[in-house]
């Protein structure tokens, strides 16, 4: 992409998200690993509200989801509730926090990232590759794909040094509707 | 052990099938808790060759915590989480998962209880005693021991035919249990 597209697509970006206060939305994550003959797909819904409460809860196969509140990581894995440990998602809080920065508009973090941007007929693409040492040990990039139509994040793609990858497709967003903080609640 | 009488080694060699056919991929929600700290996550345990197996635990977002790899007896480390990569978890988590995995072992005694024909077998410095329901034929228990005393438990339960859909590792020797329970994403 030129400098100008860039510059286009970032603007249409924050526009869209000054103006999200609410997102709901299906998603389904499949996870690739190049010994498994299948990805391992998992199902749920998500639910954001600004400035930054996220709930991710899947509910196929089975029923576990994690809140994202503040400094806190909600979890309840089938009944089971507890804080998440963060040292074994401290990758997805970092996801999280660029799904939440995507949405708010200011992802586009050049300190902490090498950002790289396509743009193919359906949609573009980011994708981000992270200066933390620690970090790239096992995540090699991110990639997020955009609707060209709206700037709202459709897929988001974690790939890890050895090439197996976790891919997240979302579907149904709506946008803007009512939700109840007791939604981020255990 | 009580309640067991010596009988002659009717079988030379048995057959753990539950992780046998390298056809499948054995995707597993797993709930693991280690002195009172509680991890949720997904096992993937597949039968790569002849004699070899990888096993590999991530989160429920996918993000690899731990990737092991069994030849035979020589045991690779493919990838730890930093933050648990310590010996004591290492080792504990290597040697349960090569019990699971081992898939065929040499009978040393043979013994039965009133419900169980009973195995038992070198491993290392140690002892597994593999439990055979009489009636079905099927692999209900392994019970790893020193000379004196009990130290693993591993409990199967199988419905469906060489598929265990819930496993469940005790250890008696420190506070950790991991609890599995099977699932297909198709």
């Amino acid at each position: 992409m030129s400098k100008a597209e860039i510059l286009k697509f970032k603007e249409q970006v924050n526009l869209a998200s000054k103006t999200t206060t609410t997102i709901t939305s299906d998603f389904v994550q499949y996870k690739h690993m190049d010994f498994l003959n299948d990805d391992i797909e998992t199902s749920g819904n998500l639910a954001f509200k600004a400035p930054g409460m996220v709930k991710w809860e899947y509910t196929k196969p089975y029923q576990y989801s994690v809140i994202f509140k503040e400094n806190e990581l909600l979890i309840n894995d089938g009944g089971t509730k507890s804080n998440v440990d963060i040292g074994s998602s401290k990758m997805f809080k970092k996801l999280n926090e660029l799904i939440i920065n995507s949405v708010k508009g200011n992802m586009f973090d050049e300190v902490e990232f090498n950002i790289s941007y396509f743009k193919t007929d359906k949609a573009y693409k980011a994708v981000f590759v992270t200066k933390d040492k620690k970090m790239s040990k096992f995540i090699a990039s991110f990639e997020l794909l955009f609707n060209i139509k709206d700037g709202a994040v459709k897929e988001v793609k974690m790939i890890e040094p050895s090439s197996d990858f976790t891919q997240i497709v979302f579907s149904n967003r709506v946008l803007n509707s009512t939700l109840s903080d007791a939604v981020f609640t255990n | 052990m009580e309640g067991l009488s010596a009988t002659s080694v009717s079988n030379l060699e048995i057959v753990n099938p539950y992780f046998s056919n390298p056809a499948s991929d054995y995707i597993y929600k797993a709930k693991i808790d280690i002195y009172g700290r509680y991890f949720g996550g997904i096992l993937i345990i597949k039968k790569v060759g002849d004699n070899s197996h990888r096993v590999v635990f991530t989160t429920e977002f996918g993000s690899k915590i731990f990737d092991f790899l069994y030849e035979g007896n020589t045991f690779t480390k493919n990838f730890m989480l930093e933050d648990l990569d310590k010996k004591i978890i290492v080792n504990t988590l290597q040697k349960d998962f090569k019990i699971l995995v081992s898939e065929k072992v040499d009978v040393e005694r043979q013994y039965r209880s009133q419900k169980h024909w009973v195995y038992k077998m070198k491993a290392d410095n140690r002892f597994n005693f593999y439990f055979v329901e009489k009636t079905n034929n099927s692999l209900e228990r392994i019970v790893n021991t020193s000379k004196t005393r009990e130290k693993v438990e591993i409990l199967f339960t199988s419905e469906v035919n060489n598929v265990a859909q819930k496993i469940f590792i005790n250890h008696s020797n420190m506070n950790l249990t991991i609890d599995l329970n099977y699932f297909k994403t198709e």
